[in-house]
C-alpha cells in the first residue's frame, strides 16, 4: 500500500479518549470497518460510474451527486483485496474530507453498509503492530472490540489521501506501450 | 444576587453570559445586568481601580438609558455592550489601565448611541482623551455601513477612473474634458467622504481639488508636476480606503492613521510652483466653481453616463427622504431621523451642482437649509416643514423623471419646471421660525437674494411667472442624437448570489435536456405536451442565456490597468511609448477577469521591455521616437481575441533558434518555420534577452503567459516581422462555465470534444490509412497526413472494434497541429455546462473537466492540448511530429 499523507486527524494526535464517538460501520469481504459519523454525508446505492482515465486503479470514476461530480474510491483495491462484483448491498458511502483546497466529497464503494456504533474508549485499541512491510497501519486509527468482534476504525483522511491521480503519467504509458 | 462577596472576574463573567443570552425588549435580564453591574461597581476589586469603575458606572447607565428607551434598545447595541464587557474583563485580567482598552471600551459604548459624560467619568474620558488622536481611531465612519460600502466602492472607481485619465492628460495636457473629469472625480470623493465622516480622505481630495480647480481655470499649467502629485495623491487615497475596508470588513485593530500632511504641503509647492497663483479656500473651493464653469460646461447632456447615474441615486435618495419624512410624523424630534433626511438633500444638491442641474440645485439646496435650521435647533419640527419636504420631493421625483425622459427620448421631452413657489414658501418658513422683523419682504427680492445665494438664477427677475429656468436653452443646444443614452436601472448583486444562480440554471438546463430526451415521454405523443415541452426549452434557453450574460463584464477595467503599467514601465526604461486601446468594452466573463491579468502584464512587459527600442535606436531605423503598443479586444466566432501589437524590432527568431539549440528544446534536423520558432518563447525557462532587467526577462514571463491562457481554455500566439514589430494573439472562449462540445462514443464510455477545435469528422478509408512501423498511423486527408489518435488506447477502454476503417476520426486542430481522434461513433452536438472533477482528480492531463450528460451520468470533456502531448508521450504517434515538445 502506498504511503499516502493526509491532513492531520486531530482524532490520531491524542489518546484513545479522543477517538470515542458514533462510528458508521460497514463490511469488506469478512472484515468490518467504522466510519468516524461526522465525516459521512450520506449513503446511496451504486449508480453508473464515468470510468477516468489516467487514475489510480482503485479510483472506479465518477458520478453525478445531484449536479456536483464527485470521484469514487473502490475500497477493496485500496486496501489491495480483490475486487468482487457488485450486488444489492453494495453502497457508495459519501465522506466528507478536509484538503488544503478546502473540503472534499468522495464516495467509498463498500461491501454493505451495517450500523451507526457507539464506541467507548475503553472498547478502542491502538492498531497492532504487523511486520514493518506488510502492512501500514497509518491508515487505521485504531482498533474497537465490540462483542467478540473487531471493527478497524480509519482514519478516512489519510485513507482518501491528498489525490488520486497517477502523478507518474511516464510508468502508465510505458505500461501501455509495452502491452 | 450572591450573598458572599464574589471576585470580580466572577461578576463580570455572569455579565458577559447574561449579555449573550439578552433578547432586544427582555428588559427583565436588563434588571439582572444592573444588579450585577452594581455588583461589580461596589466591589472591594473596583475599587482600586478608578477606571474600573466607572467603566461599570458607564455600563449601567447606558443600561439605564436602554430600559428608558434613550438608548436603541436592538441587538447591536447587544454587541457593543458585548464587546464592552470584553474589554472590562481583559481590563480584570490585565489588572493595569491601559490606554487603548478605555478607548476601544468607549468607543462601543458610543457606538450604542450612548454619550459619555466627561463630567460623570472623568478619569475614563480623561484617559482616553489623553492620546485622542493617536489612539482612538475616529470611527465615526461606521455608523452607516451601507453608505460607507457605497462610497469605498465608488471611490475606488473614481480613482481608478483618475489614473487613466491622468495619463490621458499626460499626452493631451490641454485636454478640457480629462481635467474636468478628474477634477469631477475628486469633487465626488470629497463631498461622499464627508458624507460618512471620513476626515482624513475629505481634507485629502478637497486639497487636489482646489490644485486641479487652478488647472482648469487656467491659474496653473498642467505639467508633469500636477500628473505626479495627482497620482500620489490618487494612491495615498486608495491606501486609504481600503484601510477603511479593512476596518470595516475586519474591525478596528486594523485601523490605520495616515499623514497627509506632508503630501498637502506638497500640493501646496506644487500649486505655487505653477503660476504663483495662490486663490484662498474659499475662492477655489468648488460651489464657486461651479458658476466660474458655467461658460465650459454649460448644459447637463455634457455627461450622459454620470448623468444616468445621478438619475438612479437620486431615486433612491428621494425614496428615502420619503421613508424617513413619513417616520419623522411620527417621531418629529429624532435627530438621527432628521440627519437621513438632511444628507440625502445634501447629496442631491452636491450632484446636481456639478451636473448643472440648477433648479434640482436650487430646490434641494434651499431645502437643506430649512433641515439645517431644524437640525441645530434653530426651528423646531412642524407639520408645514414636513409638508414642504414630502412637497419638494415630489417636485423634484417628476424633476429628474424628466431629465431621465430627455436622456432617453432627446430634447423635445424637456419640461421646464417652475419652483419658485416651492422656494417661496420654504423661505416663509424659515423666516416664520426666525421671528424675523422683515417678515413680508417682496417677493421678487425675496426670490433674488435666494438665487444669489445658490448661485443658480443669474439674474434677479426671476419670479413666479417667469416659467422656464435657464437650463432650457443651453441644454437643448448641446443636443444631438448620437447623445441619446438609455437610462438602465442597475443593482448590485452578491457574486456568490449570481454564480449560483448561474450554476442552477445549468442544472436546470440539463434537467430540461433530460425530460425533453425522455423516450416514455415522447412515447405519449400529445402535441399539447410535446408543445408545452419545446416552450420549455425555449424559456430555458433563454434563461441560460439571461444568466449567462450577468456573469459578462468589459474588459475595460483590465485594459485600464494597462496604461499605468505601461506608463510606469517607459519611464522606468527610457523609452518613449504610446499606448493605444480598443474594444475595451467588449465583454468577457467575470470569472476570467482575475486570470488573464497576469498573462496581460507579462505580455505588455514584454511588448515595452524587448519590443519597443529605446529612441535613439528607433531614430536610427527611422521610426519615430515614440513607439506604439496597441492592445485591442473583439469577439471572433465564440472566441474573445485580445491583441497586443507594437512597431519595435520584432522577435529576435535566430537567437531564439540558437538559445533553443543550446538548451536542446529542438534539433538541427527539426526544420521549424520562423513562426514555430518565434513560439518558442513560450517554453518554460526561455528567455533571450542579453541583458535581465528588473522588468521582465527571467525566462519566466512567457511560460506564465500560456499556461494561465490554457487554464482558461485559450491559445496564446505570436507572430512577428522582423523590423516591423510582434504581436501577441489570445483567443480565450466567451465563458468558463458552457462548452459547444461534440458527443462521441468509445466502447460503453461518451467523451466530449470541444467543437471550437473540430474541423471535420469522417470514415477512414484503407487505401488513406498508412502504418509506419506498425506503431505510428496517420491518415491521409486531402494530401496531408493527419497522425492517429486511438483515444481507446490512450484512456484505457475498449472499442468497439480495433480497424480504424471500421470507427469514426474526429480531425482537430490545436496549436496548429492536426490529430484524428479515432472513436467509435458520433453521438450528437450539445451545449455542455463545465464543471471540474473536483480538488481531488484535478489536472489529468487530457482531461478539461467533466459535465453531466442527459441521461444524468458523468461525460468526460477532453482536452486537446492534454491528449496531444500525452499521445506523444506514450509514442502512439512518432509521424510526422513537427513541434515535439
Amino acid at each position: 500500500m502506498e504511503a499516502v499523507e493526509g491532513t492531520e486527524n486531530v482524532e490520531s494526535g491524542g489518546g484513545m479518549k479522543d477517538l470515542e464517538g458514533k462510528y458508521l460501520t460497514f463490511t469488506l469481504a469478512s472484515e468490518e470497518y467504522g466510519v468516524g459519523i461526522l465525516q459521512v454525508r450520506e449513503i446511496i446505492g451504486v449508480m453508473e460510474i464515468t470510468a477516468v482515465p489516467q487514475t489510480a486503479s482503485y479510483i472506479k470514476g465518477v458520478i453525478n451527486l445531484r449536479g456536483q461530480i464527485i470521484p469514487i474510491l473502490e475500497l477493496r483495491i485500496k486496501f489491495g483485496m480483490e475486487p468482487q462484483g457488485y450486488d444489492d448491498r453494495t453502497c457508495i458511502i459519501v465522506v466528507e474530507v478536509q484538503q488544503e483546497t478546502g473540503s472534499v466529497q468522495v464516495g467509498m464503494l463498500v461491501d454493505s453498509v451495517s450500523e451507526v456504533l457507539n464506541i467507548l474508549e475503553e472498547q478502542i485499541e491502538p492498531p497492532p503492530v504487523f511486520g514493518s512491510t506488510t502492512l501500514d497501519t497509518d491508515n487505521i486509527l485504531g482498533m474497537a472490540k465490540i462483542k467478540g468482534k473487531v471493527k478497524i476504525l480509519l482514519n478516512i483522511d489519510k485513507v482518501i489521501g491528498k489525490e488520486g491521480v497517477l502523478s507518474q503519467f511516464e510508468e502508465m504509458a510505458g505500461q501501455k506501450a509495452s502491452g | 444576587m450572591a450573598s458572599a462577596e464574589r471576585s470580580l472576574s466572577v461578576i463580570l463573567d455572569d455579565i458577559a453570559l447574561k449579555i449573550m443570552m439578552v433578547e432586544p425588549g427582555d428588559l427583565s435580564i436588563i434588571g439582572e445586568l444592573l444588579e450585577l453591574a452594581d455588583e461589580c461597581i461596589n466591589s472591594d476589586e473596583s475599587k482600586k481601580q478608578p477606571v474600573s469603575v466607572e467603566m461599570a458606572q458607564s455600563f449601567k447607565s447606558v443600561l439605564e438609558q436602554l430600559i428608558m428607551g434613550e438608548v436603541s434598545d436592538s441587538a447591536e447595541s447587544y454587541d457593543h455592550l458585548g464587546q464592552c464587557v470584553s474589554l472590562m474583563q481583559e481590563m480584570e485580567r490585565s489588572g493595569c489601565e491601559d490606554e487603548s482598552i478605555t478607548g476601544r471600551f468607549c468607543d462601543h459604548l458610543r457606538q450604542t448611541g450612548y454619550k459619555i459624560d466627561s463630567g460623570k467619568f472623568p478619569v475614563l474620558v480623561a484617559d482616553q482623551g489623553a492620546a485622542p488622536k493617536d489612539e482612538e481611531p475616529d470611527t465615526r465612519f461606521l455608523q452607516d455601513r451601507e453608505l460607507l460600502h457605497g462610497f469605498i466602492d465608488e471611490s475606488v472607481e473614481h480613482l481608478e477612473s483618475i489614473e487613466n485619465l491622468i495619463l490621458e492628460l499626460e499626452k493631451n495636457p490641454d485636454d478640457p474634458e480629462s481635467i474636468n473629469a478628474v477634477f469631477r472625480a475628486f469633487h465626488t470623493i470629497k463631498g461622499t467622504s464627508a458624507l460618512v465622516d471620513l476626515d482624513t480622505v475629505n481634507q485629502l481630495a478637497h486639497r487636489i481639488e482646489n490644485l486641479l480647480d487652478a488647472v482648469r481655470n487656467g491659474h496653473r499649467k498642467m505639467d508633469s508636476g500636477v500628473a505626479d502629485m495627482v497620482l500620489r495623491v490618487s494612491d495615498l487615497l486608495l491606501t486609504m480606503i481600503q484601510n477603511v475596508k479593512d476596518v470595516a470588513e475586519k474591525g478596528l485593530e486594523y485601523y490605520q492613521r495616515f499623514d497627509i500632511s506632508v503630501l498637502i504641503e506638497q500640493i501646496d509647492l506644487v500649486e505655487g510652483g505653477g503660476a504663483g497663483m495662490e486663490d484662498g479656500e474659499e475662492e477655489t473651493s468648488p460651489t464657486g466653481n461651479i458658476s466660474l464653469g458655467e461658460g465650459e460646461v454649460p448644459d447637463f447632456m455634457q455627461d450622459p453616463e454620470l448623468l444616468s447615474g445621478f438619475i438612479s441615486e437620486a431615486y433612491e435618495h428621494l425614496e428615502s427622504i420619503e421613508v424617513h419624512v413619513l417616520e419623522l410624523e411620527q417621531d418629529s424630534d429624532n435627530l438621527d431621523i432628521i440627519n437621513n433626511i438632511f444628507r440625502p438633500f445634501h447629496t442631491i444638491k452636491g450632484v446636481s451642482g456639478f451636473l448643472n442641474l440648477k433648479t434640482i440645485n436650487t430646490l434641494a439646496h434651499t431645502t437643506e437649509n430649512l433641515l439645517d435650521d431644524v437640525r441645530n435647533g434653530i426651528r423646531p419640527m412642524s407639520t408645514e416643514i414636513i409638508d414642504v419636504v414630502l412637497d419638494v420631493g415630489d417636485r423634484l421625483r417628476s424633476m429628474v423623471q424628466n431629465i431621465s425622459d430627455v436622456l432617453e427620448q432627446g430634447p423635445e421631452a424637456y419640461q421646464p419646471f417652475d419652483i419658485s413657489d416651492s422656494v417661496k414658501m420654504i423661505k416663509a418658513l424659515q423666516e416664520e421660525g426666525d421671528g424675523a422683523p422683515d417678515i413680508s419682504p417682496p417677493p421678487a427680492e425675496e426670490q433674488a437674494k435666494e438665487s444669489s445665494e445658490t448661485v443658480v438664477e443669474p439674474t434677479p427677475s426671476v419670479s413666479v411667472t417667469v416659467p422656464p429656468p435657464k437650463i432650457s436653452q443651453p441644454s437643448k443646444a448641446a443636443f444631438s442624437p448620437k447623445r441619446k443614452v438609455k437610462v438602465q436601472a442597475e443593482i448590485k448583486v452578491n457574486v456568490e448570489k449570481l454564480d449560483s444562480l448561474v450554476n442552477a440554471v445549468g442544472e436546470l438546463v440539463i434537467m430540461q435536456a433530460m425530460v425533453h430526451q425522455n423516450p416514455l415521454i415522447n412515447d405519449i405523443g400529445e402535441p399539447k405536451l410535446l408543445k408545452d415541452l419545446s416552450q420549455l426549452a425555449r424559456i430555458t434557453t433563454e434563461l441560460q442565456k439571461t444568466a449567462m450574460s450577468m456573469r459578462m463584464v468589459p474588459i475595460r477595467q483590465t485594459f485600464q490597468k494597462m496604461t499605468r503599467l505601461v506608463r510606469d514601465l517607459s519611464k522606468k526604461t527610457g523609452k518613449n511609448v504610446d499606448l493605444i486601446m480598443r474594444g475595451e468594452e467588449t465583454e468577457i466573463d467575470r470569472n476570467m477577469v482575475d486570470s488573464i491579468y497576469d498573462p496581460l502584464v507579462h505580455m505588455m512587459r514584454n511588448s515595452v521591455d524587448h519590443g519597443i527600442q529605446v529612441p535613439e535606436e528607433r531614430r536610427k531605423n527611422g521610426k519615430s521616437e515614440k513607439g506604439t503598443v496597441t492592445l485591442s479586444a473583439y469577439q471572433k466566432g465564440g472566441n474573445i481575441v485580445i491583441d497586443i501589437q507594437d512597431d519595435g524590432d520584432g522577435v529576435a527568431t535566430e537567437k531564439i533558434r540558437t538559445r533553443a539549440l543550446e538548451r536542446g528544446l529542438i534539433t538541427d534536423n527539426d526544420h521549424l518555420t520562423d513562426h514555430e520558432v518565434n513560439n518558442l518563447i513560450f517554453l518554460p525557462g526561455f528567455s533571450t534577452v542579453d541583458k535581465i532587467t528588473d522588468v521582465s526577462g527571467r525566462g519566466v514571463g512567457m511560460d506564465v503567459v500560456k499556461k494561465g491562457v490554457e487554464k482558461l481554455r485559450g491559445i496564446v500566439e505570436l507572430n512577428s516581422t522582423p523590423g516591423e514589430g510582434s504581436q501577441f494573439l489570445i483567443r480565450l472562449p466567451l465563458t468558463l462555465a458552457i462548452i459547444d462540445g461534440i458527443i462521441v462514443r468509445i466502447g460503453s464510455e461518451r467523451y466530449i470534444i470541444p467543437t471550437v477545435a473540430i474541423q471535420e469528422s469522417l470514415r477512414p478509408k484503407q487505401e488513406n490509412y498508412n502504418s509506419v512501423h506498425s506503431r505510428g498511423e496517420a491518415l491521409l486527408i486531402r494530401d496531408q497526413l493527419v497522425p492517429i489518435i486511438r483515444l481507446n488506447r490512450l484512456f484505457g477502454v475498449a472499442a468497439d472494434s480495433s480497424d480504424p476503417c471500421e470507427g469514426i476520426v474526429v480531425v482537430v486542430e490545436n496549436e496548429d497541429r492536426q490529430r484524428a481522434l479515432l472513436v467509435d461513433e458520433l453521438l450528437g452536438k450539445q451545449e455542455v455546462v463545465i464543471k471540474s472533477l473536483g480538488g481531488y482528480m484535478k489536472d489529468i492531463k487530457g482531461l478539461a473537466g467533466g459535465t453531466i450528460l442527459a441521461d444524468g451520468r458523468v461525460g468526460l470533456i477532453l482536452d486537446l492540448a492534454g491528449i496531444i502531448s500525452a499521445s506523444e508521450e506514450m509514442g502512439m504517434t512518432d509521424f510526422p511530429d513537427k513541434m515535439g515538445d
